[in-house]
């Protein structure tokens, strides 16, 4: 009996286009999305030189240090500047038409001049701090040996054996909600055991076959197909956009696992409570995930740190935040307590939710359909 | 204007399911923009906002201090407990953002001349922690270079020279321009976001409206009505625009709501005219989505992918500065890259003269020539299906 339900509901599953898509197309698309959008972010590519200007007058033909720092970064292949050198009107206007993101006057200290605060006018007041600090302290010991200028003091240490990686963060978010996708799955299985939800169902609870078998049964198609997309997906980051999930893949793989069980589960038991169309489970399944989500930092991380500071309690209960901090603590813990701690903490959600659905679905008899 | 009445009357009724994208969309950008631009400046501010770190010393001594010192202008310092997990811990839940390590016996080594290294760590999504960086490069780089070129220095004049010579610093002036006195970055981010929610209300409400009238039996009982297909067309488009009228304005009418202080500028005025111009594309989009693809729940996958997928490459969600070349090339054939540069250049902007606009106005250009092409194509698509 096994072997004829499971077959025949991955062939149903297999069918609802719209179902797969959701589940596995489109986390597949946002995966790529973020590859390209992120792709450049940390991999050491220089942005493109800053224009700016230096005012031509007789303080900065005098300053000649200045001038031979000043066209040492802006030649090159790796020039920090494109710098001109023009008078002070050609300076404000070039600056009013924003050719250039500011200009400098030789003075003492040198003058910077903006028409905005931003990156790259930061970029240009730090290199002018260190410039003059610098130059201060030459002149005061008459320097002569430079060697030592920019030797690296500072040495990167990583919190965990695994490499800082900021694409990470988005990478696991993304698997917590391809996770939570699943409980599309979990809404259209009990649409259709549930005989008052859909015609399907009606001719399923007049068959002689046990109603929690066929359920179970139909509920392993699910996860079986469930956790293969998942699996596309993981394949997919490591493979193609190669995603480093550092050493600890085979806990990448079981928590998306479990997180897949976690996802189905939720989205029967909701769509087992509220006894409505489709229409509306559906609308409060997305809600209510989109808001866990939310909560989990998915959108914005530091709501993830302000909820777990101010209501800590609420961090434990919203099932998408425990998917998303076991990945993230896998990343970022050595030890694995924490890890532990938030998939026992799943579990025992996805208990709850089978619990639950089976007593909600169970016995149910119905005088008219 | 019978079939502009209907289509009236359809988004009518769907008034409820629209005002949730409505709500949703406006209530995500509100949220995004608001951190977006927080975030910016931060990233901007001359005056960094002091980054939380942990400072672990096994030593103390003139050098140390002097570096404490020095890196409290950016830094606040907050107690932790000396071992990996409390570290591990703190970080994790940002308490600090930064840590720095200074083994034993780091002074004597450094003012013997050796190449020592002090340990850092960090999470990596901070921008302020580049602000420690440089602090301590700066630090060390001075003191090497009295070190190198004093003989015999002690360590307390050494530290209070660097000390003095890192006192220095440039003088920031902002260029007077009364036009630019308002903080354009709310607005920049809010209306590169709108890119995203207007068109996903767009396309959404579009679509609810069109799936009605690609009924089989509807499209074939309006075919033999006395009304010519092309008035149909006409008063079918002319609702359209006035629904995503109605959407733009909401959606504009809530940043200026939001951002007033900062509103009253040129800028906010070419903002506006270039959004204008991005919903009518929108509008032809949605159009050409509704014409070719007249299934229902196909339409939410496709409106997912054709609002998110522009809006990650051309520089909605990540600035346009820091997406690869390669990458903008291909977003280069979306209209959402060319309403969102000129978004960027708007802001940029501080005197509004036609040769500082030039630019500006090509990119308004292009994303009306975008309108046009998706409109004919979707007039095409819309001839061919009649009655298929």
């Amino acid at each position: 009996m096994f072997v004829h339900i499971f077959r025949y509901r991955l062939k149903c599953l297999f069918k609802d286009k719209v179902t797969i898509f959701w589940t596995m197309i489109f986390p597949l698309v946002l995966a790529t999305f973020f590859q390209l959008a992120l792709a450049n972010i940390g991999n050491n590519e220089r942005f493109s030189p800053i224009e700016v200007a230096v005012v031509n007058d007789e303080n900065y033909n005098n300053n000649q240090i200045f001038k031979t720092v000043l066209n040492e970064v802006s030649t090159g292949e790796e020039r920090i500047f494109n710098l001109q050198t023009v008078t002070l009107e050609n300076a404000a206007r070039l600056l009013q038409d924003g050719e250039i993101a500011g200009y400098m006057v030789a003075e003492t200290p040198v003058r910077l001049v903006v028409s905005k605060s931003g990156l790259r006018q930061n970029i240009i007041k730090i290199f002018l701090d260190r410039f003059m600090q610098t130059s201060s302290a030459a002149m005061a010991v008459r320097a002569q040996d430079f060697d030592s200028i920019g030797k690296e003091v500072l040495e990167e240490v990583s919190i965990s054996k695994a490499e800082p990686n900021i694409h990470l963060n988005y990478f696991y978010s993304l698997i917590a909600m391809a996770c939570f996708y699943g409980s599309l799955f979990g809404l259209r299985e009990v649409m259709e055991i549930q005989a008052d939800n859909s015609s399907i169902a009606a001719r399923i609870n007049i068959a002689p076959t046990h109603k929690l078998k066929a359920f179970i049964y139909s509920m392993c198609a699910s996860f079986f197909i469930h956790i293969v997309e998942l699996l596309i997906l993981l394949i997919y980051l490591i493979l193609v956009l190669k995603v480093d999930f550092g050493a600890r893949i085979g806990y990448v793989l079981l928590t998306t696992i479990i997180g897949s069980i976690a996802g189905v589960s939720f989205g029967a038991i909701v769509s087992a409570l509220i006894k409505k169309k489709e229409g509306l489970k559906i609308a409060i399944l997305i809600t209510f995930s989109m808001v866990c989500s939310f909560l989990a930092g998915m959108m914005m991380h530091s709501i993830k740190y302000s909820v777990s500071e101010n209501v800590p309690i609420l961090s434990y209960l919203n099932p998408v935040n425990l998917l998303t901090d076991a990945l993230y603590s896998l990343h970022f813990f050595d030890s694995l307590s924490r890890y532990w701690l938030n998939m026992a903490l799943l579990t025992m959600f996805i208990l709850v939710f089978w619990f639950g659905t089976y007593f909600i679905v169970r016995r149910r008899k119905y005088a008219s359909i | 204007m019978q079939v502009f009445k209907l289509c009236l009357k359809i988004i009518k009724d769907n008034i409820p399911t629209l005002m949730i994208y409505v709500v949703v969309f406006l209530g995500v950008s509100i949220l995004a923009t608001s951190s977006m631009s927080n975030e910016s400046k931060e990233m901007a501010s001359f005056t960094p906002t002091k980054t939380d770190i942990a400072f672990i010393s096994d030593e103390t001594g003139p050098l140390v201090d002097g570096l404490k010192e020095e890196l409290s202008k950016v830094a606040n310092f907050v107690e932790i407990e000396r071992d990996t997990e409390a570290l591990q811990d703190a970080l994790y839940f940002r308490r600090v953002t930064y840590a720095l390590y200074i083994p034993n016996g780091f002074t004597e080594r450094f003012m013997g001349g050796e190449d020592v290294k002090i340990q850092k760590t960090t999470i990596p999504e901070s921008y302020s922690s580049a602000y420690v960086d440089i602090s301590v490069e700066k630090y060390f780089d001075l003191a090497r270079l009295y070190l190198t070129n004093v003989e015999n220095i002690a360590e307390e004049e050494l530290v209070s020279k660097v000390l003095k010579d890192l006192s220095v610093t440039t003088n920031v002036e902002l260029y007077d321009t009364r036009a630019n006195k308002a903080d354009t970055s709310y607005a920049n981010f809010y209306f590169n976001y709108l890119s995203y929610s207007m068109l996903g209300v767009l396309v959404m409400g579009m679509s609810a409206l069109m799936v009605v009238f690609s009924d089989k039996d509807i499209k074939r009982r309006n075919a033999c009505s006395p009304i010519s297909t092309s008035r149909i067309n006409m008063q079918f488009i002319l609702a359209n625009l006035t629904f995503a009228m109605v959407t733009w304005f909401i959606m504009v009418g809530f940043c200026i709501m939001f951002n007033f202080k900062n509103s009253l500028t040129p800028a906010t005025l070419y903002f506006v005219l270039n959004s204008f111009i991005f919903m009518i594309c929108g509008t032809s989009l949605s159009y050409l989505i509704g014409t070719a693809v007249t299934n229902q729940e196909a339409l939410s996958a496709v409106c997912n992918v054709v609002t998110l997928g522009p809006s990650f490459i051309s520089g909605v969600f990540v600035p346009q500065e820091l997406i690869s070349q390669s990458v903008l090339r291909i977003a280069s054939f979306t209209p959402s890259y060319w309403y969102v540069k000129a978004n960027n250049e708007i802001a940029g902007l501080t005197s509004f003269g036609f040769e500082q606009l030039e630019s500006v106005f090509s990119s308004i250009l292009i994303q009306l020539g975008f309108a046009v092409a998706m409109f004919a194509v979707a007039l095409v698509v819309a001839k061919r299906k009649r009655y298929a």
